[in-house]
């Protein structure tokens, strides 16, 4: 009786040692990791905050004026080239094929005018 | 029997003071039985002492294990190194950033394990071409261990220093101050020394808050148009051959500063290398004597006493004598004036009439309530105080009217021209962004009627009077030119201006201010050699307010709309065309 008790607090002794290491290295395992991580943390906000700068100055206005210069045929708005929702024509009730057919020239005037109030329109927009 | 008894009772375990009768049978009754249950009732209460102590640190143990992971996670992460936390972003009202701080590798030496600085110094000279070679050799001769070769190194210096494979020379990541705009906003933003300490601008006057935030701070100002306005004031400076520059575009309903400018600037990326003149800031620390942008306060001043009104007119027929001055017009009409014709032909005289009639306590008092008259509270260290007179006498009334003889700085101006247009209420300038909605208090400082007649007036001087080429077709700016000779040693000089436009739009229903101001322009054969405020600034004014006008939202509107001349229209003569001006 007295044997089998012994026995028995060994083992459970034993097998408690052993889980506790057990846990304790997977706790230093995870803890590198965790630094592992958190350097890479770092080192993602250092590079997110390098590659903002650099967007930003890539992105100076007296750059960008330059660029849109050269490769562009883009100029300031100018008043003539905003107007309102208002200003548009009234959509006609008939479908525009048969606007077209109807009456070819003043229809295509409406097509083409239509989107460019309405782009210069959403322009302004901050 | 008995010996064996007698072994037993020498049990080294028994209680001290349990002595058993010489060889006793230890029959289980009288005192002998009394002291076993004794220590049988201390083992009980002992076992039981201990069980319960087992018991809290199990109960414990499932506690910490089970329900409060969280917590015990909380304390474990303290101890795993954290990123430090870098000086704070400076970014604009759309979040474009202007400051922020980059880890860069720094070069540093130990000159005690370098055995031949001669050569070395020679090496690293070679790769870093604004660090002298002597310079380098003293340092590395000096008996120290620890000397900066130089702060920050780009990522190719540093592979090439590294390559040369030096013993002695080591690197160290810094956090260093970048500002990707350049000289954009360089008077706003300011500067820091090598250390990262704030010396100028935001980075001087938010030096604590931007250590210890994590987030940016944003400020007022819109890169955009930031842009728009120094482009045109340089633009301006390189045409009349002019020493510098200054504007300020304000939200009138805020105070918010969305843009500000001081030319000549300087790059905050490396400030050492710049001169004063480029490191002031003309626009906040900077007084200038104004010049007739004064006449606003002035008949604003006259219009809220009641001394004066749209058809009351003054005497500008001769220029005034008083002690050593004369009074005179620049665009003299030589007769009678009525008020809109004093603002619109901006006549020193008529205005230094009006004064007069309102009283220098009056006067005294309206700028007062402007804040022209003290220090604003602004989020820059670089304020200027203004320089008024003292005593007040007549004649200072009768020069403040026009703007001569009291210095302040373009920021009180464009504050204070706000408060006159807005509905007259004054907020205090800002260069932090207001959240959304938010509506910050102002001071009512003079009616809503008086501000919109005196919106009316200043479209008055765009559409037909001395700022002309101030306008932007479908914007209706109004506003107030000003030429002022600048004062050197004591005197006026006749040929240093400073020639400034402040212009709002779009009038009817104002939204910012634009200000200008040309520090000592030349008349060209373009100008037809003028250089005052008409001419200088005004047309800057007008351009700045078409490149930005699509930016921040405003639609042109058609200024020959019966409802905009209705609105803006002012008779002075009839008395019909007064009650309509005050509808």
């Amino acid at each position: 009786m007295m044997r089998l008790s012994s026995l028995l607090w060994t083992l459970l002794v034993g097998i408690t040692g052993y889980a506790m290491f057990q846990v304790k290295y997977e706790v230093l395992q995870l803890e590198d990791q965790l630094s592992r991580l958190n350097r890479q943390i770092g080192a993602g906000q250092e590079q997110i905050r390098v590659l903002g700068a650099e967007w930003s100055f890539l992105n100076q206005p007296a750059r960008l004026e330059q660029l849109a210069k050269r490769y562009l045929s883009l100029g300031p708005i100018g008043t003539q080239q905003i107007g309102r929702i208002e200003q548009l024509p009234r959509r006609s009730p008939m479908p525009p094929a048969a606007v077209a057919a109807a009456a070819p020239s003043s229809a295509s005037s409406q097509l083409t005018a239509a989107p460019r109030l309405s782009n210069a329109g959403a322009g302004p927009v901050p | 029997m008995r010996p064996a008894a007698c072994e037993r009772d020498d049990n080294p375990c028994r209680p001290r003071h349990f002595k058993p009768a010489p060889c006793a049978p230890a029959p289980l009754e009288g005192p002998a039985m009394q002291a076993l249950e004794t220590s049988h009732t201390r083992l009980i209460i002992t076992a039981a002492l201990f069980g319960l102590a087992f018991l809290v640190i199990g109960a414990r143990l499932v506690e910490v294990a089970g329900f409060k992971a969280g917590e015990t996670r909380l304390v474990r992460s303290h101890a795993v190194e954290k990123p430090e936390a870098a000086r704070a972003a400076i970014v604009d009202r759309n979040g474009v950033l202007l400051a922020t701080t980059l880890d860069m590798p720094s070069l540093y030496a130990n000159p005690k394990l370098i055995r031949d600085p001669e050569r070395v110094a020679q090496k690293l000279a070679a790769l870093l071409p604004d660090v002298g070679e002597s310079e380098i050799a003293a340092k590395l001769a000096s008996d120290k261990s620890f000397v900066w070769i130089k702060r920050p190194l780009t990522p190719s210096q540093e592979f090439a220093v590294n390559r040369l494979g030096i013993p002695g020379l080591q690197f160290q990541a810094e956090g260093h101050r970048v500002y990707p705009k350049g000289s954009l906003a360089a008077h706003v933003v300011g500067y820091v020394d090598r250390d990262g300490k704030g010396l100028a601008g935001i980075e001087r006057g938010f030096d604590e808050i931007l250590r210890d935030r994590h987030g940016p701070v944003e400020l007022s100002l819109d890169v955009r148009v930031q842009y728009i306005l120094r482009d045109e004031i340089a633009r301006q400076i390189t045409e009349f051959n002019a020493i510098g520059g200054m504007g300020i575009v304000m939200d009138v309903s805020t105070g918010e500063v969305i843009a500000m400018t001081s030319l000549p600037d300087f790059d905050p990326n490396a400030p050492g290398s710049t001169s004063d003149d480029a490191i002031f800031n003309r626009a906040t620390l900077g007084i200038y004597e104004m010049g007739s942008t004064f006449k606003i306060f002035n008949t604003a001043m006259a219009l809220e006493a009641r001394t004066a009104t749209l058809a009351s007119s003054y005497d500008a027929t001769r220029p005034i004598q008083i002690d050593r001055f004369t009074i005179h017009d620049d665009h003299p009409q030589r007769r009678w004036l009525t008020v809109p014709e004093i603002f619109e032909y901006s006549s020193n005289i008529g205005s230094a009439r009006m004064a007069l009639e309102a009283g220098s306590e009056r006067q005294k008092d309206f700028l007062g309530r402007l804040g022209l008259l003290k220090a604003p509270a602004f989020e820059l260290p670089e304020i200027g105080a203004p320089l008024v007179p003292s005593p007040w006498r007549q004649v200072n009334s009768m020069t403040v009217a026009f703007g001569h003889g009291i210095s302040v700085s373009p920021l009180q101006m464009a504050t204070a021209v706000s408060a006159v247009v807005n509905g007259g209420v004054l907020h205090r300038a800002s260069l932090i962004k207001h959240p959304a909605g938010y509506a910050p208090s102002g001071q009512q400082v003079l009616s809503a009627r008086t501000s919109e007649t005196m919106r009316r007036l200043l479209r008055l001087v765009v559409e037909r009077g001395t700022g002309k080429l101030a306008e932007a077709p479908g914007y209706l700016i109004g506003g107030k030119t000003g030429t002022a000779e600048k004062v050197a040693g004591g005197r006026y000089e006749k040929h240093g201006l400073l020639s400034s436009f402040i212009g709002v739009f779009p009038i009817t229903e104002p939204r910012y201010v634009v200000m200008i101001c040309i520090d000592e322009p030349q008349g060209t054969r373009e100008s037809h050699g003028f250089a005052t405020g008409g001419w200088a600034a005004a047309p800057a004014v007008g351009r700045v307010v078409l490149r930005m006008a699509p930016l921040v939202g405003i639609q042109p509107v058609d200024e020959e709309s019966p409802e905009i001349r209705r609105s803006l229209m002012v008779d002075s003569l009839s008395p019909q065309g007064r009650t309509i001006a005050a509808n």
